[in-house]
């Protein structure tokens, strides 16, 4: 770990004030939400009276499966993140795409399984938040008001703290096992990634924004940010995902043969 | 009581530990097994009433398993236990609860399962055939009562082989027992197709301690049933 003071002063901006360390990636605006079909199952509805209540279903609104900054731009890699980045572009465009997590069917790593065209269905109760995303049957739990600790286990899905800055829901994760993405089309991480999601609700409760910051010094040269927002689903209910059945792009000798 | 279960919705707290009605019990927390359920047996101790086709396949699987031969068994593959199997599994599961809605998150396969209560069970014709089903819930005092259907008919109901239909349907009735440290599931399965009548099994659960969380169960990465 080089630069370790610059990295840690950095951080504490990032949890700190995101404003302040992303002015000029803020700013960005996206599409209005679009009006609400009428509710079919659950007449709860998602409202600013309170704003630490994020329970319930949600469905990405500006899925994409590359991750860019809020300014459109790539990462700022390090050498070797833009040679691993371009090598898995390369291949995908050779047909010959490398294996991902999800393509073995294994939990999709953060932040990858918060940038998925499925619902998630957000629980809260004493302690604990878990998110149920439908794609692959992903079960994200988090620790709330807990310190995270010195050492944690790899995970698929990494060890997650979290805690309330405001009305902002602060997630750090570490841990993430490295067989994950970041993103789908080559944005990979190393066993020091360490992301912190800022997640709030926005547009009166019908939009949950969530500002990803990811910290990796062996595949970026400074933290960057990456935007997802969701739009508040109450007609959705989570359906069943069996990626182990009739998988259709499992990989052969690590590489994603597609079928 | 349904008009009080509206009411309790209605009103109900945002949170969603709070938010399951003040009359109703709360199965929230973590719940482990009690005992080895590879090999059901009728709540009286008896092999379920299989007709004889079924019978055949049942008898087969378990030889194929003594030989150590592959039985199809859907774990082998990483495919889920689906219903009623993934309650009798060998795993610990969570059990969120408010008005609406019971969500059983199980270690095994990191599979969820869904009950929402207040809904009827859709006719069978209506429902997709999958591994889960359609799970409907509702309360008859302190015993919520679970009517599902919808499945597909690649499952067993236990490791041994006991077989069923896509006709299957589950009545299960559970309610909270010696003071709300254990839980108890009382599973009707009704297939006319594979079974002579309908047969009750009994499954029943402990409380784990609340620092309990779930671990990561990746079966594609290491499965323990690979055949």
């Amino acid at each position: 770990m080089k630069s370790t003071h610059l990295l840690s002063a950095t951080l504490a901006l990032a949890l700190a004030a995101p404003g302040v360390l992303l002015a000029q990636e803020r700013g960005v605006s996206y599409k209005p939400a679009p009006p609400l079909p009428k509710p079919i199952y659950r007449e709860q509805r998602s409202s600013m009276d309170n704003k630490r209540d994020l329970s319930g279903v949600w469905f990405i609104r500006d899925y994409n499966r590359r991750f860019r900054t809020p300014t459109d731009t790539l990462p700022p890699f390090t050498p070797y993140g833009k040679a691993e980045f371009d090598k898995r572009v390369k291949a995908e465009t050779d047909g010959k795409p490398y294996a991902d997590a999800s393509t073995h069917c294994w939990p999709h790593g953060i932040p990858r399984v918060m940038n998925s065209p499925y619902p998630i269905q957000i629980f809260q109760t004493s302690g604990k938040i878990t998110i149920v995303h439908e794609v692959a049957h992903n079960i994200r739990q988090i620790h709330m008001d807990q310190k995270m600790p010195d050492k944690v286990p790899t995970s698929f899905l990494g060890y997650s703290v979290g805690h309330w800055d405001g009305d902002v829901l602060v997630i750090e994760t570490k841990g993430t096992d490295p067989r994950t993405w970041i993103d789908e089309e080559g944005i990979i991480h190393s066993d020091q990634l360490y992301s912190i999601e800022r997640i709030r609700k926005t547009e009166n409760g019908e939009n949950l924004e969530n500002e990803v910051t990811l910290i990796d010094p062996v595949f970026f040269t400074r933290p960057w940010v990456k935007k997802i927002n969701y739009a508040w689903r109450p007609d959705l209910r989570i359906s069943e995902y069996i990626c182990e059945e009739n998988n259709r792009n499992a990989p052969e000798g690590g590489v994603t043969v597609a079928k | 009581m349904k008009k009080l279960l509206l009411a309790a919705a209605a009103s109900a707290a945002i949170l969603s530990t709070a938010a399951f009605g003040a009359d109703v019990p709360s199965f929230a927390g973590v719940w482990k097994i009690d005992g080895d359920h590879s090999t059901i047996r009728t709540i009286d101790g008896r092999l379920p009433p299989m007709k004889p086709e079924a019978k055949k396949r049942y008898d087969a699987a378990v030889s194929a398993r003594r030989k150590g031969k592959p039985t199809g068994d859907t774990l082998a593959k990483c495919l889920p236990h689906g219903l009623p199997r993934l309650m009798f599994a060998p795993y610990p599961f969570e059990v969120i609860q408010d008005a609406k809605q019971l969500t059983f998150l199980h270690e095994a396969h990191h599979m969820p399962r869904f009950v929402y209560v207040g809904d009827k069970l859709p006719p069978i014709e209506s429902l997709d055939g999958n591994y889960m089903g359609f799970s409907a819930g509702s309360w008859d005092r302190d015993t919520l009562v679970i009517d599902s259907a919808g499945f597909n008919d690649l499952t067993t109901i236990d490791t041994a082989g006991l077989p069923h239909s896509e006709n299957m349907v589950l009545q299960e009735r559970m309610r909270l027992t010696d003071n709300g440290q254990g839980l108890e599931d009382v599973i009707t399965v009704t297939d006319p197709d594979t079974y002579t009548k309908p047969w009750k099994a009994r499954v029943t659960f402990k409380r784990m301690p609340n620092d309990y969380w779930l671990k990561e169960f990746v079966c594609t990465d290491k499965n323990p049933d690979a055949q």
